[in-house]
């Protein structure tokens, strides 16, 4: 049953943000066992309101999704020595993968500075990078089929 | 054997989730459905009211039309290859072609929108399983009416459009 990985569950939830003086802020995006994406993002700024979308995508754009994963090997790392969420914000990694499950929390990361003088700049690197890619996939995918601009 | 198609039917797997590793501070205990912000109870959750019933199989139209998901594309290939290779079957609205962040290449995928829905199919038809910079690309439609897998009978056409009966 070895490379079943096609056919096995899956699931991607990722989750930014934090609350201060615009209120909650945040974006989220999760990939459901059944293809449906749902995406949220709240910015209080300037009066700006939620927007939440919900689209079915369809295997191919998960299988896309799943080789995303696989490749930046996310699955090996832990997040014991990454830096704990703090008041700048929180960001959550939830992947379920065939019989691996990761739930990762950390702080907001600026930029590659934060990675490097982390106690974990591999793990985190490789977080970092995850994390972008898999943004910059949905941003696609919903700003394409809702026509509208993410962020 | 239908013992055995139980175990890995991904609705059950949903609800009883087989035994797995879990790493991380967030614990088992948070597995999905937890989600602080997509999940809210006077959530109006839009989807679109113009959008037809689910029905299972079938690609869905977006907004303003047809987007197709190629991936399977090497990593110096350029938008200009994408936009040369699929013009050829409509006039290409709008494209997306991300960068590994990382390296810099591309990350491998990129989505296209045509107007119709027979310039998508077309594409689909003829570029799936076709070679590009010696790598084979696959080529489908990227959303769908409706879940899949949650029927116990799986569509075995999904990765592939067919010539549907949908009106565009």
């Amino acid at each position: 049953m070895a490379g079943e990985e096609e056919n096995s569950e899956f699931y991607l939830r990722y989750y930014v943000g934090h609350k201060g003086k615009f209120g909650h802020e945040f974006l989220e995006f999760e990939f459901r066992p059944d293809g449906k994406l749902r995406y949220a993002n709240n910015s209080n700024y300037k009066n700006d309101t939620i927007i939440r979308k919900e689209v079915y995508v369809t295997p191919a754009v998960v299988r896309e999704c799943r080789r995303i994963i696989s490749e930046s090997e996310i699955l090996k790392e832990d997040d014991v020595n990454w830096p704990e969420p703090d008041r700048v914000g929180r960001q959550e990694l939830e992947i379920v993968m065939g019989n691996e499950h990761i739930s990762f929390t950390t702080s907001k990361i600026g930029s590659l500075v934060d990675v490097q003088s982390s106690k974990d700049p591999e793990g985190l690197r490789i977080f970092y990078y995850l994390v972008q890619d898999l943004k910059c996939f949905v941003f696609s995918l919903i700003s394409l089929h809702f026509k509208i601009k993410p962020i | 054997m239908e013992g055995h198609d139980d175990d890995v039917s991904m609705e059950d797997a949903v609800v009883e989730p087989m035994p797995r590793r879990t790493k991380g501070r967030g614990g088992s205990g948070r597995l999905r459905s937890q989600s602080k912000t997509l999940d809210h109870p006077n959530n109006p959750f839009f989807l679109d009211a113009n959008e037809p019933p689910s029905q299972g199989y079938a690609p869905q139209r977006s907004i303003e039309g047809w987007i197709v998901l190629i991936t399977g594309i090497h990593e110096e290939a350029q938008e200009d290859h994408i936009l040369n290779a699929f013009g050829y079957y409509g006039e290409i609205k709008n494209l997306h072609m991300n960068l590994d962040r990382r390296t810099g290449f591309a990350k491998g995928n990129a989505l296209i929108e045509y107007e119709t829905f027979e310039e998508a199919d077309a594409a689909i038809s003829a570029m799936n399983g076709t070679k590009l910079f010696g790598r084979t690309i696959l080529v489908n439609s990227a959303f769908m009416t409706g879940p899949f897998g949650s029927n116990s009978r799986r569509s075995p056409q999904l990765n592939r459009s067919r010539s549907p009966r949908m009106k565009y």
